[in-house]
């Protein structure tokens, strides 16, 4: 797989995108970051279907920042299907969200997350944590052979 | 091993019979002519039964039974008397000197032995349990019986075993056995005719039967079928083969049980019969005994009602013409006490009148009798009468049966109602906890994602406008980080509370000192420049769930943490006291303490003692605290001053077997 830096945002509440951007833009990552805004475009956008269709489907994210709660498709449906489909299988995904149920992170795991990242309400920590994931994902970790 | 019997008796002819007959029946006997000899045996050996004669050269049987009685070592070991001396005021003094049973002599030796093993069954089977494992073998070979006994044995059974037929009903009727293998040659009645008064018996009937029959029979199963036997056995074959045919028999009839109170129609028999005529009373005893019953003889109604007060029987043969008492009143007050009512009742009278019968039948009596009848009818009648409340006793069971399953059919249904209304209130239960949790979750969720927004975008507005506000404006948007902040804390607060309520309790014996010292680290590490020493004392052993133990030394420890930041020399105490209500734990700490008189607020949440600025807290903690020692059963409740430190005390109780959801 190239090394494209591109990250999926699937992300439904504005705010939260906005936040997070803006928290990546901290990073002073070489990065791109495509928001989605629900469980379907999510779908539509990895598989190049529907508003994507025109989307070089050869060129996948690096990682996926997923939230739990999405309109119609939910955040681990997006997962099931990802880990169902050839494609799609070992892309890393990172489950992004409010919630620290311990339900949803045992469900993230078991559907294969690879990562489980609770969003802190303070904006500084949230920061220290996008700029984590960023170096990480693009940098340190090597990419599943595509 | 075997059983112990002391026989006491100074006739040398009685000493000789009554050896013989229970050496034969399997048991070990030691004989006395005297009462001095009798005190020497009991000294050396231990004895499960006493065979006592009343008149003895050197004293009386009785005044010695009260010897027995107030011993404190042989106090419990039954006696049985058996005297010459059996006149009904003979018997109510030994009766009521604590003897178990009295039998008359002469005595029938077969019914002595049955007695005998009648209290030393009673006495083994307080609470009447039939033995569940006891296998009867008759066998008139003694090494066959030994044989069978010691393959029998080496499975795990009781054996008991009898030479004939009539010993073999005998043993069968005492021991109550689970299954009787019985051989189908044998002197006396043969083994086929002992299957059929089995089955003719109430108690036994259900007992199995396996019939061992000879080689050279060919019918043999025929036979035994014919008899009534569970299952028959060619007697060359291994007794490996008997064994496993027992097991087999008793495998199939595990759902049978013998009736308990019915008495054996085979059992031993007392009769008491009230005359006033002597030379009447002896002939009818002599003629009873020979058939083997143990005759009470009573001179007069008086005697006779005396005597039932202390000894029950199993028939009444009751003259209607006496001095004092008539008959008739006798009969009367006989059939009107509860607990002789259903004793057969026979009148007989010298009068060969129509009227006499009709007097007796009206008080009650169950069949009458002339006295100038052969003593074969007597007898006729007699064993008719035994049959009789055989019978009815018989019916009875059979209905107390009815009434039993009717009984349990309906214990049954209102246990299955009481599991379909608990069943209803488990789902009730469930239906508001998974209510619960997804509120807990939405309030996890939905609730910190607003805040997110409000912190972030007072941060951004700080550091993209940050030069456009002045001071004043600076710090406002400061506090509205800090007060999102301070909702997120208590958020997580919440749910803790709710998560600490509705968690499933995972009991263990855990050490409270090691989950301590794990919280308290974790203080340290977010605030490393203090200095705080933690002391613990004692063993802090406990049944509790060392999940919710965390997070309530978590609070507790943070609250000793969090109070002594403004003293020198800040200390936690950790330790345990025995008091009145059992081990109480507490932590105590040098802090700033509390007014005493705000004590009970402390556990509510949202109830704090301090302000936000000198201690900062959301006030759920020790609410959550509190739940977590009321989940575990126990009390927690803290004592303090201001200035003088605070002491925080809990039990946790050992949890009930069973008892907890």
């Amino acid at each position: 797989m190239t090394r494209n830096r591109v990250i999926l945002l699937v992300e439904d509440n504005p705010n939260d995108v906005e936040l997070t951007l803006r928290a990546f833009e901290k990073s002073s990552l070489d990065k791109e970051i495509v928001v989605v805004r629900d469980g379907e475009q999510a779908i539509h956008y990895l598989f190049s279907t529907g508003p994507h269709a025109g989307r070089d489907p050869a060129l996948m994210p690096e990682v996926v920042l997923l939230d739990m709660k999405l309109p119609k498709l939910d955040g681990l449906g997006v997962l099931r299907r990802m880990r169902a489909d050839e494609r799609t299988k070992r892309l890393p995904v990172v489950m992004l969200t409010s919630s620290r149920e311990e339900n949803d992170v045992a469900s993230s795991y078991d559907l294969g997350a690879n990562s489980f990242v609770r969003k802190p309400v303070a904006f500084g920590e949230f920061v220290d944590a996008a700029r984590h994931l960023g170096v990480y994902w693009l940098t340190m970790n090597e990419p599943p052979p595509g | 091993m075997k059983q112990r019997i002391l026989i006491v008796d100074d006739s040398l002819t009685v000493r000789m019979d009554l050896d013989e007959a229970f050496e034969s029946a399997g048991f070990a006997n030691t004989l006395c002519s005297t009462l001095s000899e009798a005190r020497g045996a009991l000294s050396k050996n231990s004895f499960d039964l006493i065979i006592l004669d009343v008149l003895l050269p050197d004293g009386d049987g009785t005044e010695f039974l009260k010897e027995i009685r107030t011993s404190l070592s042989i106090s419990g070991t039954p006696v049985m008397l058996l005297s010459s001396e059996a006149e009904v005021k003979d018997r109510i003094r030994g009766l009521n000197r604590g003897a178990d049973d009295y039998v008359g002599k002469p005595y029938d030796q077969s019914y002595v032995v049955a007695r005998a093993r009648e209290l030393l069954r009673k006495k083994e089977q307080p609470d009447g349990l039939a033995k569940s494992k006891t296998v009867l073998v008759i066998d008139d070979s003694p090494t066959f019986r030994e044989e069978l006994a010691c393959v029998l044995k080496s499975s795990g059974y009781a054996v008991i075993t009898a030479g004939t037929g009539e010993d073999g009903l005998r043993a069968a009727v005492d021991a109550r056995p689970a299954v009787i293998v019985v051989d189908g040659v044998l002197p006396g009645i043969d083994g086929s005719t002992v299957i059929k008064r089995i089955r003719a018996d109430a108690v036994l009937r259900t007992t199995p039967c396996i019939l061992l029959t000879g080689s050279e029979e060919r019918t043999g199963e025929l036979r035994a079928l014919e008899a009534g036997a569970d299952a028959y056995v060619r007697k060359e074959e291994h007794t490996q083969v008997i064994l496993a045919r027992v097991t087999a028999v008793l495998r199939s009839s595990g759902a049978r049980s013998a009736v308990g109170s019915t008495a054996s129609l085979l059992g031993p028999k007392r009769i008491l019969t009230v005359d006033d005529s002597l030379t009447y009373l002896h002939e009818v005893a002599g003629t009873l005994r020979d058939e083997g019953y143990d005759v009470i003889p009573a001179r007069s109604g008086e005697e006779a009602l005396e005597l039932l007060a202390v000894q029950t029987v199993d028939c009444i043969l009751l003259d209607l013409v006496m001095p004092g008492l008539s008959g008739q009143e006798t009969c009367r007050r006989i059939k009107g006490t509860a607990a002789w009512r259903d004793i057969p009742l026979i009148m007989h009278t010298a009068l060969e009148e129509q009227d006499a019968m009709i007097e007796g039948i009206n008080a009650g009596a169950d069949d009458y009798i002339a006295k100038s009848s052969d003593l074969e009818v007597l007898r006729a009648r007699v064993r008719a009468q035994l049959r009789r409340k055989q019978f009815e006793d018989e019916n009875r069971n059979i209905r107390e049966q009815l009434l039993q399953k009717e009984l349990e059919i309906t214990v049954a249904n209102s246990a299955r109602e009481l599991a379909e209304t608990r069943a209803v209130f488990v789902e009730e239960l469930e239906r508001k906890n998974s209510e619960l949790e997804a509120f807990s979750y939405s309030v996890s969720h939905d609730l910190r994602a607003p805040l997110r927004s409000i912190d972030g975008f007072s941060q951004l507005l700080l550091e993209d406008c940050g030069g456009k506000l002045d001071s004043k404006g600076q710090d406002y948007l400061r506090r509205v980080c800090e007060s999102a902040q301070r909702m997120s804390e208590i958020i997580d607060d919440l749910l803790l509370l709710s998560r600490v309520s509705s968690a499933e309790l995972k009991r263990d014996l855990v050490n409270l000192e090691s989950i301590a010292g794990a919280a308290f680290e974790e203080l340290k590490k977010k605030e490393p420049d203090r200095q705080v020493e933690l002391c613990v004392a004692g063993e802090l052993l406990a049944e509790a769930d060392s999940r919710l133990m965390w997070v309530a030394f978590d609070n507790l420890l943070g609250n000793a943490w969090k109070f002594t930041a403004k003293v020198a020399g800040a200390r936690i105490e950790l330790g345990v006291e025995q008091k009145s209500e059992g081990r109480v734990f507490f932590i105590r700490d040098n802090g700033a303490g509390f007014d005493m008189s705000y004590a009970e607020r402390l556990f509510r949440p949202f109830q704090r003692l301090h302000t936000e600025s000198d201690f900062p807290g959301t006030g759920i903690g020790l609410a959550t605290v509190h739940r977590i020692i009321d989940r575990h059963g126990g009390r927690i409740w803290a004592e303090g001053m201001v200035g003088q430190g605070a002491t925080f005390y809990f039990t946790i109780p050992t949890a009930k077997r069973g008892g907890a959801m």
